[in-house]
C-alpha cells in the first residue's frame, strides 16, 4: 500500500517535471498518457474510459493510467484537461450529459475548446415503463398524456439535460408528463422499476439487465429510424415526433491546440480500439457500438448537439 | 436444500488458491488502507480496479470485497487507538472505543470491535446468500419519502449521540447541513454559494471535511498540547468470552440496524454506525456513562457497520443497483469482467454468484486473523515520537484528501476544515454533528425535494406512506426520548427546586 503510494506520487512528480519540457513530437507517445474520467468509479464512463485506457495501451505501447476527477456533470475533469498541456499526453472523457450542461450555462467548456480523437459510445435514448404499467404502448401512453397533462411522472437524470429537453418538447406537442429528476442513476432505475414513477428516459445499455428481465418495456425511442436491437419499438418519427439528435454518446477528446499529427494518431488508436472484438463484445451488450467518425464529423457533431440543446432550452416549457 | 449445494460449489471456487490467495490479500491490504487515517479504503479500491483486470472474474470480486470487509472494519483500529477515525463508518468507535486506550484497555477494545463487527458481517453475508432476492424486492417498495425519512432519523440520532450539549451539537449539525448546500443543487442545477469559484460548483465533500476535522485538527492539538498519542501498555485490558458474550444484546441490535439500513442507497456504514450508538444509548440503559468507555458503546456501532456490508451487497447484484461509492466500484469491475448485476444474475451467472457469498462469508472469518495481526503492527507504529506521527498523518490525509476527486481545492478545504476542527475542540463546540451534517444534509435535500416533485407537491406524502410515515413517528419518538433528561432538567428548574445534577448533567434518579 505504502510503496503503491510512493509510486503514485514519484509518477506525479515526474509527469509534472516532464509537461515543462519541450517534447519530441515525432517520437510520440514516448511516456504514460493520462486518461482523466470525468465521472466517479463505476458509471458508465469509468467503464467506458478504463476499457477503452486499457486496449489503447496495446496500440500505444505505453501505459494509459486512469483516474477519475468527477463533479459539476463532468466540467471537473475537462477543467483537468483544460489546463493542461495541449500535447496528446492528457486525454479526458467528453460525453452527452457535460456537453448539455454546457448549453444549461454550467462549466466553462465550449464545444470549439476540445478536439474529438473518438466517438467510442453513442445511443439513441428510449421510454421505458414498468412491467405492470397501464400502459402498454407509445401511442396509449402519449394518449393518457394529453388527457391528463403531468398526470405521467417520467424518470431522467435532471433539468437542463437532454431528458428534460425532450419532455419540454413533447409539452409543447401536447403530451405534457412531469419530470422527476435523480441525481444517482441507480436511484432512477429503482424509481421505475418499483413503479413509483409511471416510465423511465433512458439509453437502452443502462438498463439492459431489466429490459431482459422484463422488469422495463421499451415503448418508444427518440430517433428518425427503430432501434435495429428493438424492431417492435416505435421510432418518434413515426409518431410525427421531430425530436431526434440527441443520442446520448460518450467520447474521448484532447484540448484544441494538440499538434495535429497527435490528433490524428490518437483518433487512429480509438478506431483501432474499436475494431477489436474485445470492444465490440462490450458495447454490443450495451446497445451502443458506433460507426467510425472522423475527427472534423466528431467534432461537428459534438457542435450540433449542443445547439440543439442549447435552442430547445431557450424556449418556455 | 438447492442454495446450500451452490453455496458449497461456491465455497470450493473461493477456496480455489487463486481466489483465496487474492481474497486475503484484499483483506490485509483494505484492512490497513482503513486504519492508516486519511487513506479510506474506498481509495484502495479504486487504486486496485486496475489490477483485477489480469484476474479471474470470481478472483476480482473476492479481491474487491476483501478490501471492502477488512476496510469497513480497518478504520476502527485507528478510532480506538488514537482517536482519529480511520474510515468515517469507524467515527462512532472514537466515543467509546478511544477511552478504553486512555483507561491503559486497547487490547479489550479492539477485542470488542473485532468481534461486534466479524459478527455483524457474517450476520449479514448469511442474509446475503439466504435471503437476497426477497429483501430486494422489499427493498424495491421504498421510494424517495422512505429514503427521507430514514435520512431524518440518521439527522435526528445527533441529538441521541450529544453528550451534554444538545443546542450546540443542533448548531453543528445545522452548519453541517449548511456546508453541504454548497455547490450546484441536486436538482435544479443552481449554483449555491459558488463565489465564482468553478471548484466550489462541485460542493465541499462530506470526506474530505471529516478528514480534515479529525485527522488534520487531531494533528495541530497533539502538537500543541505536546501529549503523548501513544497507546499505554498495548497489551492491557484483555476481555474474557463470558465478557464478550454479556455484549450479544449490543451486537444483537446494532447487527439488525446495519442489516436494515446497509439496504437503503446512500446511507451506508457511516449511517448505519451512528443510528446504532444513538439506539444503544437509549437502549442499553447506560446512557449516561456513554462517551467514557462503556463497551456497549463500542459493540453496536461496529456490528452494525460491518453489518451493512453483505446488506449493500444485496441491491447491488440483485438489481444492479450500487447503494454506496464501494459498491459502485464493485458494480464497475462487475461490467468490465463481463458479469452484469440484476435480476438476471441468479439464473444466468448463479455460479459466479454463489463464489461471491462464499467469498463475503470467508472474508468475515479471515478478517478476524487479518485485522489482528494489522492492529499489532499498527500499535508498534504508535511507539514513533508524535511528531514525526503527525507529520505522517498530514501526509496521508493530504494524499487522501487529493485522491478523492484527485484535486488540489480539496486539499486545501482538507486543511481548512482542520484549522476549523481544531478550534471547535478547543472551544468544546462538537464536531461530530458537524460531519454528519454534511453527510445527511444533501441526501436529505435531494430525496425531500424528489418526494416533493413525484407526488404533486404533497407535503402529506411524508406521512401517509406507510412506511415512511413510520419512520418518521419513530424518528420523533427517537427525539423525544433523547431528549428526555433535558426536558426534565428544564422542567425542574422552572419548578423552581435547585436540584443538584450530576457530572453528566443529568438529575439524579431520586432527584
Amino acid at each position: 500500500m505504502k510503496a503503491a503510494l510512493g509510486t503514485f506520487v514519484a509518477a506525479g512528480i515526474a509527469a509534472t517535471a516532464f509537461a515543462g519540457g519541450a517534447l519530441a513530437q515525432d517520437a510520440y507517445p514516448e511516456r504514460p498518457i493520462d486518461m482523466v474520467i470525468t465521472f466517479g468509479p463505476g458509471g458508465g464512463s469509468d467503464t467506458m474510459g478504463r476499457t477503452a485506457a486499457h486496449l489503447a495501451e496495446k496500440e500505444l505501447g505505453v501505459a494509459v493510467p486512469a483516474s477519475n476527477v468527477s463533479g459539476a456533470s463532468g466540467n471537473a475533469g475537462l477543467t483537468r484537461v483544460l489546463t493542461s498541456p495541449a500535447d496528446g499526453y492528457t486525454l479526458g472523457t467528453l460525453i452527452a450529459l457535460t456537453v448539455s450542461s454546457w448549453a444549461a450555462g454550467l462549466g466553462v467548456g465550449q464545444p470549439d475548446q476540445f478536439d474529438v480523437v473518438g466517438v467510442l459510445q453513442s445511443s439513441p435514448s428510449m421510454l421505458f415503463v414498468p412491467k405492470d404499467s397501464p400502459h402498454k404502448s407509445a401511442e396509449e401512453l402519449l394518449a393518457f398524456a394529453k388527457a391528463n397533462p403531468k398526470a405521467l411522472k417520467v424518470a431522467t437524470s435532471g433539468f437542463g439535460t437532454m431528458d428534460d429537453v425532450t419532455l419540454r418538447y413533447l409539452t409543447k406537442q401536447g403530451d405534457a408528463m412531469t419530470n422527476v429528476p435523480f441525481a444517482k442513476p441507480a436511484e432512477r432505475y429503482a424509481s421505475t422499476v418499483g413503479a413509483h414513477t409511471d416510465a423511465i428516459y433512458e439509453e437502452p445499455g443502462d438498463v439492459a439487465q431489466f429490459v431482459q428481465s422484463g422488469d422495463l418495456v421499451p415503448v418508444l425511442v427518440f430517433a428518425d429510424e427503430r432501434h435495429k436491437d428493438f424492431p417492435d419499438v416505435p421510432a418518434s418519427k413515426e409518431l410525427g415526433l421531430d425530436i431526434s439528435g440527441l443520442d446520448n454518446f460518450r467520447t474521448i477528446a484532447v484540448k484544441k491546440g494538440t499538434p495535429p499529427e497527435i490528433v490524428e494518431r490518437l483518433h487512429k488508436v480509438f478506431a483501432d480500439v474499436t475494431a477489436t472484438q474485445e470492444w465490440h463484445d462490450f458495447c454490443a451488450k450495451t446497445y451502443t457500438c458506433t460507426e467510425n467518425m472522423s475527427v472534423e464529423d466528431a467534432n461537428a457533431m459534438v457542435e450540433t448537439f449542443y445547439k440543439k440543446v442549447k435552442d430547445l432550452l431557450a424556449q418556455p416549457s | 436444500m438447492e442454495s446450500f449445494d451452490l453455496l458449497l460449489g461456491g465455497f470450493a471456487a473461493a477456496l480455489h488458491p487463486a481466489v483465496f490467495l487474492v481474497l486475503a490479500f484484499g483483506l490485509v491490504t483494505g484492512t490497513v488502507a482503513g486504519a492508516l487515517p486519511g487513506i479510506s479504503f474506498v481509495n484502495a479500491m479504486a487504486m486496485a480496479l486496475p489490477f483485477t483486470y489480469l484476474m479471474q472474474p470470481t478472483a476480482a470480486m473476492a479481491f474487491l470485497g476483501g478490501i471492502y470487509v477488512g476496510g469497513v472494519f480497518g478504520g476502527s483500529i485507528s478510532s480506538i487507538l488514537i482517536n482519529i477515525p480511520g474510515t468515517p463508518a469507524s467515527l462512532p468507535a472514537c466515543w467509546d472505543g478511544h477511552p478504553m486506550t486512555r483507561a491503559g484497555k486497547p487490547q479489550m477494545a479492539l477485542r470488542i470491535a473485532l468481534t461486534s463487527s466479524a459478527t455483524g458481517g457474517l450476520a449479514s453475508a448469511l442474509l446475503l446468500t439466504f435471503a437476497a432476492p426477497p429483501f430486494a424486492r422489499f427493498a424495491l417498495t421504498f421510494d424517495q419519502p422512505e429514503f427521507f425519512a430514514a435520512t431524518v432519523l440518521g439527522l435526528v440520532s445527533v441529538i441521541a449521540i450529544a453528550k451534554e450539549q444538545p443546542i450546540l451539537s443542533l448548531l453543528s449539525m445545522f452548519l453541517g447541513m449548511l456546508i453541504g448546500t454548497v455547490g450546484v443543487d441536486p436538482l435544479y442545477g443552481m449554483p449555491r454559494f459558488g463565489f465564482g469559484q468553478p471548484m466550489l460548483q462541485s460542493g465541499v465533500n462530506w470526506i474530505v471535511v471529516m478528514i480534515g476535522l479529525f485527522a488534520v485538527a487531531e494533528v495541530i492539538d497533539l502538537i500543541c498540547e505536546e501529549r503523548e498519542l501513544r497507546p499505554k501498555a498495548a497489551g492491557g485490558g484483555s476481555i474474557s468470552f463470558r465478557g464478550l458474550w454479556g455484549l450479544k444484546n449490543s451486537i444483537l441490535r446494532g447487527t439488525g440496524l446495519g442489516c436494515m439500513i446497509g439496504m437503503i442507497p446512500g446511507a451506508g456504514a457511516t449511517v448505519g454506525a451512528v443510528i446504532a450508538y444513538g439506539v444503544e444509548k437509549q437502549a442499553s440503559g447506560k446512557g449516561a456513562r456513554f462517551g467514557t468507555g462503556v463497551p456497549e458503546g463500542l459493540a453496536a456501532p461496529e456490528a452494525a457497520k460491518n453489518a451493512t456490508t453483505g446488506a449493500a451487497m444485496i441491491p447491488l447484484l440483485t438489481l444492479g443497483i450500487p447503494g454506496s461509492a464501494a459498491t459502485a466500484i464493485m458494480l464497475g469491475a462487475m461490467i468490465l469482467h463481463g458479469i452484469n448485476p440484476g435480476p438476471l444474475l441468479f439464473t444466468s451467472d448463479v455460479s459466479t454468484v454463489y463464489t461471491i457469498f462464499a467469498a463475503m462469508i470467508l472474508a468475515n472469518l479471515l478478517m478476524i486473523v487479518a485485522a489482528l495481526a494489522v492492529a499489532k503492527g499498527f500499535s508498534t507504529l504508535m511507539r514513533v515520537p508524535p511528531a514525526v506521527l503527525g507529520a505522517f498523518i498530514i501526509v496521508l490525509s493530504v494524499v487522501g484528501a487529493y485522491g478523492v476527486r484527485n484535486n488540489i481545492f480539496d486539499v486545501y478545504v482538507c486543511l481548512f476544515f482542520g484549522l476549523v476542527g481544531w478550534g471547535m475542540k478547543r472551544t468544546g463546540f462538537p464536531t461530530a454533528p458537524l460531519v454528519l451534517g454534511v453527510i445527511l444534509g444533501p441526501l436529505a435535500e435531494r430525496y425531500f425535494l424528489t418526494s416533493l416533485v413525484n407526488y404533486d407537491n404533497d407535503y402529506a406524502i411524508f406521512f401517509t406512506r406507510p412506511i415512511s410515515g413510520t419512520i418518521l413517528g419513530l424518528a420523533v419518538l427517537f427525539g423525544l426520548w433523547s431528549l428526555w433528561p433535558a426536558i426534565q432538567d428544564l422542567r425542574h428548574r422552572r419548578a423552581g427546586r435547585t436540584t443538584p445534577l450530576d457530572h453528566t448533567g443529568r438529575v439524579p434518579e431520586d432527584g
